[in-house]
């Protein structure tokens, strides 16, 4: 029976992660989930995607919602659990996948077939990398980054225990400006191919 | 002063913390009621009275808190314990009847009887959470309606949204038609010592009259939204009632305990039987006919909430035995001067505002000895500024998502199914109905009582 394998990519904005994520997907020839989990997630709810997408990956305001006999009027917070109970029965069914961010190095913890991997990056790389791809100026590409950045953080540290890139909850942590994004993908699939043969 | 400055911050660091969810409301409220008995009535006071008198021990010994010799109210201050036991008797019940299948199936019995049709389902449930809300805490009410209501919504292709909005106002409307509806109005009516006969010909008639209103304003709010129905042509399979029952032995108990808790209710002022008998006896009823399961209904009791209401009558005491509250209802005395008509709607409005971002039960307990200050210093009918703080508070927390717990429930019943309702949906329908309501209670009380 071949080995269940999932790679989880939690990463900063503008460190070129979700690209990686892509990639180990193709190499691997796994399905990745990314914003499309929630399509998925509606599908089997029945309802509208666009319903729920707002929400996606963003931090509830604490000062607005309350929990009442455990239950939570935050939107935000039903989203994050639906993908996470989502993640956890495809986890459970024995799949193999890529899943980018969403807490999953926390959520799908305990998992033998779990790798999860945080990208990082350096600011100044990082902003470069925005700059090209969105075409805005350096100070609109170091606000971006930092409300992403800001915005990934809470969402992360207000689901899980650990704190978001602190390297102790992940398997690997790997700056990408170090070695640019395609030696990274190199790197992250020799470290991924090299843990599959030991485990076994 | 010591003491007062004291008093005050313990109580904005409890309303802080409670906000701020950080830590669970009821080891909030105990932690800030201990401190309230150490460093106010200990350390400041030197008062052991002022604890004994909060603590309210005494009040277990006197015959007026299980059997009311004579019909005059009596305020008392400190634990509410009559509160706290009818509370706990009264989930025991609602446990109960949850067990049995009682609420599913009169939910799917109502939907049955008007054959499936999703406009008669919005009035006929909008009026149901109305009722049961009178009797049942709200939370109960809409946990099960709502559970219903997103079932019929996939079983019939309609958004279950706007059912939800609607039933969760209702309930909260319900709440403030009866003593025993909504944790504020038990608050105020043991606390003033006014009866289940004297809500519902007071607070009762304004909750019915804007119900009516109320129906009307959400039909029309929502009559295009439950039409858009998609006809798939398939077979549809309508669940039966009698399916929700889990044993009709327990069934007819529940029932049995249920009308006897309402008309136990209904009569408590001719019978003399005070809500904290009522609370103990069906409270031990239900245990006793519960048999083996009577173990299972005790663990499922929310006792968090319980303790929650005690630590919350101590720090209430601390504000009262420190004098706070008098200078707060000094502040209303002289805002509205000797207008009385002014006094109302000071109270009635700002303790909408207030519950409606607020938990309204530390917001009543604390307006309780405000306005019995009020109505002592104006020579005011102290009924009238109940009846206002109990309109202002049950409705005013109605007006957003957090307001009230029962929409909290709702909202998540809902989300749960993937039907979110943020903040703009659910403020969009029931702030202006909020607002159309407090206008009806603060109209009626006008006309009424001046």
């Amino acid at each position: 029976m071949e080995r269940q394998l999932i790679i989880s990519v939690g990463r900063e904005f503008g460190s070129g992660g979700h690209v990686i994520a892509e990639e180990l997907a193709r190499r691997f020839e796994l399905p990745l989930y990314d914003s499309n989990l929630l399509e998925n997630v509606a599908l089997e709810k029945n309802v509208a995607h666009e319903g729920l997408q707002k929400y996606d990956e963003k931090p509830k305001v604490k000062l607005f919602y309350r929990t009442v006999r455990g239950h939570s009027n935050s939107p935000h917070e039903h989203v994050a659990n639906m993908q996470f109970d989502f993640l956890k029965r495809e986890a459970d069914a024995g799949k193999s996948f890529v899943i980018v961010g969403r807490c999953a190095e926390t959520v799908l913890k305990g998992n033998a077939g779990l790798i999860s991997i945080f990208v990082l990056g350096d600011k100044m790389a990082k902003r470069a990398r925005i700059m090209e791809k969105y075409g805005i100026t350096e100070d609109e590409a170091r606000r971006m980054m930092e409300k992403e950045d800001l915005k990934r953080k809470s969402y992360h540290n207000s689901h899980c225990k650990g704190k978001w890139g602190d390297s102790r909850n992940y398997d690997l942590s790997i700056n990408s400006s170090r070695l640019g994004i395609d030696k990274t993908i190199d790197m992250v699939e020799y470290y991924i191919r090299t843990r599959i043969e030991h485990e076994a | 002063m010591m003491a007062q400055i004291l008093a005050g911050v313990i109580f904005v660091i409890m309303f802080v913390l409670i906000v701020s969810e950080k830590i669970e409301r009821h080891i909030v409220s105990l932690m800030c009621g201990g401190l309230m008995i150490v460093l106010v009535f200990g350390i400041c006071m030197h008062s052991p009275d002022a604890i004994m008198e909060t603590l309210s021990l005494k009040s277990f010994m006197t015959t007026n808190f299980w059997y009311q010799v004579n019909e005059s109210a009596e305020s008392s201050t400190g634990i509410n314990w009559a509160t706290i036991i009818f509370i706990a008797g009264m989930m025991l019940m609602v446990e109960g009847m949850g067990r049995a299948g009682f609420f599913r199936w009169l939910c799917l019995g109502i939907a049955k009887a008007v054959r499936y049709q999703t406009i008669p389902i919005f009035i006929t449930f909008m009026v149901m959470s109305s009722v049961l809300a009178m009797f049942i805490d709200s939370i109960t009410v809409i946990l099960f309606l709502a559970a219903v209501t997103v079932e019929l919504s996939r079983l019939l292709k309609f958004d279950p949204v706007p059912m939800i909005i609607a039933e969760i106002f209702c309930a909260n409307l319900g709440g403030s038609a009866t003593m025993c509806g909504d944790p504020p109005n038990i608050i105020i009516g043991t606390s003033l010592g006014y009866s289940f006969g004297d809500f519902i010909t007071n607070t009762g008639v304004i909750a019915g009259v804007s119900l009516i209103i109320v129906i009307v304003y959400f039909y029309f709010c929502f009559r295009n939204d439950l039409r858009k129905k998609t006809q798939d042509g398939g077979e549809l399979y309508y669940p039966n009632p009698k399916d929700a029952i889990e044993s009709k032995k327990d069934f007819v108990i529940s029932c049995l305990i249920f009308a006897c808790a309402i008309i136990m209710l209904v009569t408590h002022a001719q019978t003399g039987l005070t809500v904290a008998t009522i609370g103990l006896f069906i409270g031990v009823v239900t245990l006793l006919t519960a048999g083996s399961a009577a173990m299972t209904i005790i663990k499922k009791v929310d006792y968090k909430t319980i303790l929650f209401f005690i630590g919350l009558f101590v720090v209430v005491g601390g504000l009262e035995e420190t004098r706070i509250l008098e200078l707060i209802a000094g502040a209303i005395s002289k805002a509205s001067g000797d207008n009385t008509m002014l006094m109302i709607a000071i109270v009635l409005w700002v303790s909408a505002v207030a519950s409606a971002f607020v938990d309204n039960i530390p917001f009543a307990a604390t307006m309780i000895p405000v306005i019995r200050t009020l109505a002592q210093a104006q020579g005011l009918d102290l009924s009238v500024l109940a009846w206002t703080l109990a309109m202002g508070t049950d409705i005013g927390g109605s007006a957003t998502p957090i307001g009230a717990s029962a929409n909290v429930v709702g909202i998540s019943v809902a989300a749960r199914d993937g039907h979110m309702i943020g903040w703009g949906k659910y403020c969009k329908y029931a702030a202006p109905a909020t607002i159309l309501v407090v206008l009806i209670s603060m109209v009626s009380i006008y006309v009424r009582y001046f």
